[in-house]
């Protein structure tokens, strides 16, 4: 493990030929990309290309069969395939978010909307009560969840509602980057749109570095500044939002972008 | 004269259709062209001739794949094929404008909202950016009991002026205009042709396809046939 400096001219996050294999299935092969601070990439490709377990490799919830993940966190530019555990799983709690698609495996159900919030900052070792109780009520408010819902249990919210609040317990520490795998999907278009909107909102006002990982072509061109076109573990191509959807080149992101409707 | 603002040099665009056998069109043709502060540029010629495309291509939203788009940014000179993707977001919020012919619109979010979204990139203070968007908006007339609406549900007229409100909010030294007065009648025409004319008077180099002969005439900028300059092919 390297601990440099923090540099201002690194990259945010830099995957370098990445690979994973489960046993002799391919999950992803050869990823090699940046990610700049403020920036928002987005990852896309039909079911099985290989989407979730890349941003599960670069958010240290899988090990990796080969290649590297250079992250610029606070504790200099380091490989955190090959971090300790230790630091990782500090690094984890305050510097990385991870919001899955499912709010059932990214919330805990049995305790509180403002505990769930308020978990992060105590792991991170903040212990005032009265004070996580305070940012927590911030935070819901930023998700546009009301705030009087602090202490009713998530499985009581709607999905879309889980969703803002998995989110709110992402950001309550400030992380420098924010991993996203789905989180529009399996919500019904109204709801959706009112995510989306919040995480406009948050992009904008935060200026968010993040990955979101989607097959809806539409939700990755409203959020993200850059895609890449995953297939068979793979990226096939990659370039600013517009030129992918409105210019795409590959055969595959062709037949993508035509198959659905209007992006 | 001045340095040009944006220089065209010898750019070619083809688009290859993969699943339809292949077919290739070819759209330009090694095409070169220099363009000035305060100069207005008209493209004409028919549906298909190239125009949105040369257009899309100054913005970097379709690809460069051959030749170079130099683009004065901040004193700096800049290729539009080969710029990192961070300074052509910085452009896009900065130097270059672009109106699309149609709106994208978003549920949930205002018109106004959508108005002064450039603004905000820019870092305007919120209250700043919502007072010109107000400005911006009664000036297109757009009704202000539909500010607060998305612009989802807007008439075309309306969804173009609300476009071209979004477009004219912050000034740019480039502005491109994809039809901006296909849609409107004749009182928002005129306005529209009142903020090119300011705009220009105001040293921005304006590039835009119009139809109408009367608007042509108005702008008084040089007029380019796209069908008449550009080799356009198809083959399989
Ligand atoms: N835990 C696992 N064990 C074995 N194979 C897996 C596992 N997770 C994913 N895969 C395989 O890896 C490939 C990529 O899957 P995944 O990353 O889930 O794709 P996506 O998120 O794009 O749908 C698929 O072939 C999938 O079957
Ligand atoms: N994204 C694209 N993919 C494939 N073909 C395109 C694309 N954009 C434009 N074309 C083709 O290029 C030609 C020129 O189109 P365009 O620039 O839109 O013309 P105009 O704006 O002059 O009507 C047309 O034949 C059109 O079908
Ligand atoms: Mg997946
Ligand atoms: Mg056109």
């Amino acid at each position: 493990m390297t601990l440099l400096q923090e540099d201002k001219t690194l990259p945010l996050l830099r995957v370098m030929n990445l690979s994973k294999f489960y046993g002799k299935t391919m999950g992803c092969h050869g990823i090699n990309f940046e990610l700049g601070k403020g920036e928002v990439i987005g990852i896309v490709g039909e079911s099985g290309s290989g989407k979730s377990t890349l941003l599960k490799c670069i958010a240290g919830r899988l090990s990796t069969t080969n290649g590297s993940v250079f992250f610029n966190s606070s504790y200099g530019f380091i490989d955190l395939c090959r971090t300790d555990e230790v630091l990782l799983r500090k690094i984890i709690r305050s510097e990385t978010g991870f919001v899955t698609q499912n709010s059932v495996e990214g919330l805990r159900m049995t305790i509180s909307a403002g505990g769930n919030i308020g978990e992060r900052l105590m792991a991170n070792g903040m212990r005032h009560y009265g004070q996580i109780r305070k940012i927590a009520r911030h935070w819901l408010e930023t998700v546009e969840i009301d705030t009087k819902r602090i202490d009713d249990l998530p499985s009581t919210f709607s999905g879309g509602m889980q969703q803002r609040l998995q989110i709110a317990a992402n950001l309550v520490t400030d992380p420098r980057i924010i991993l996203m795998d789905e989180p529009t999907s399996g919500l019904d278009v109204s709801v959706q749109a009112r995510l989306i909107d919040v995480l406009r909102k948050l992009v904008a006002s935060l200026s968010l570095s993040m990955i979101l990982v989607t097959h809806d072509l539409a939700v990755a061109r409203l959020l993200s500044h850059r895609l890449y076109v995953m297939k068979d573990g793979r990226i096939v191509e990659s370039g600013l939002s517009d030129q992918i959807l409105d210019d795409p080149r590959e055969p595959y992101t062709q037949l993508l972008v035509s198959s659905i409707l209007k992006p | 004269m001045d340095d040009p603002i944006l220089n065209i040099i010898s750019i070619s665009k083809d688009f290859v259709f993969h699943h339809q056998e292949g077919t290739r069109i070819e759209v330009l043709d090694d095409f070169s062209m220099k363009f000035f502060p305060g100069q207005a540029t008209i493209l004409t010629g028919p549906s298909g001739s190239g125009k949105s495309t040369l257009l899309r291509m100054i913005y970097a939203g379709y690809r460069i794949p051959k030749g170079k788009i130099l683009v004065r940014h901040q004193k700096t000179l800049v290729d539009m094929a080969t710029a990192l993707p961070s300074l052509i977001y910085d452009i896009r919020q900065h130097t270059i404008g672009y109106v699309s012919q149609f709106l994208r619109v978003l549920p949930r979010v205002s018109a106004l909202d959508t108005v002064i979204e450039p603004l905000i990139a820019r870092r305007m203070e919120p209250r700043k950016a919502k007072q010109r968007g107000r400005q911006i908006l009664e000036c297109l007339r757009i009704p202000e009991n539909l500010w607060h609406l998305s612009a989802t549900t807007f008439s075309g007229g309306e969804q173009q002026r609300i476009n071209l409100a979004r477009g004219f909010a912050a000034p740019y030294p480039i502005l491109l205009l994809d039809e901006p007065t296909a849609s409107l009648d004749p009182e928002n025409r005129r306005i529209v042709m009142q903020l090119i004319q300011d705009a220009i008077q105001a040293g921005s180099c304006i590039i835009g396809i119009f139809h109408n002969k009367s608007d042509q005439k108005e702008i008084a900028g040089r007029v380019i046939d796209m069908s008449q300059i550009l080799c356009r092919t198809a083959e399989v």
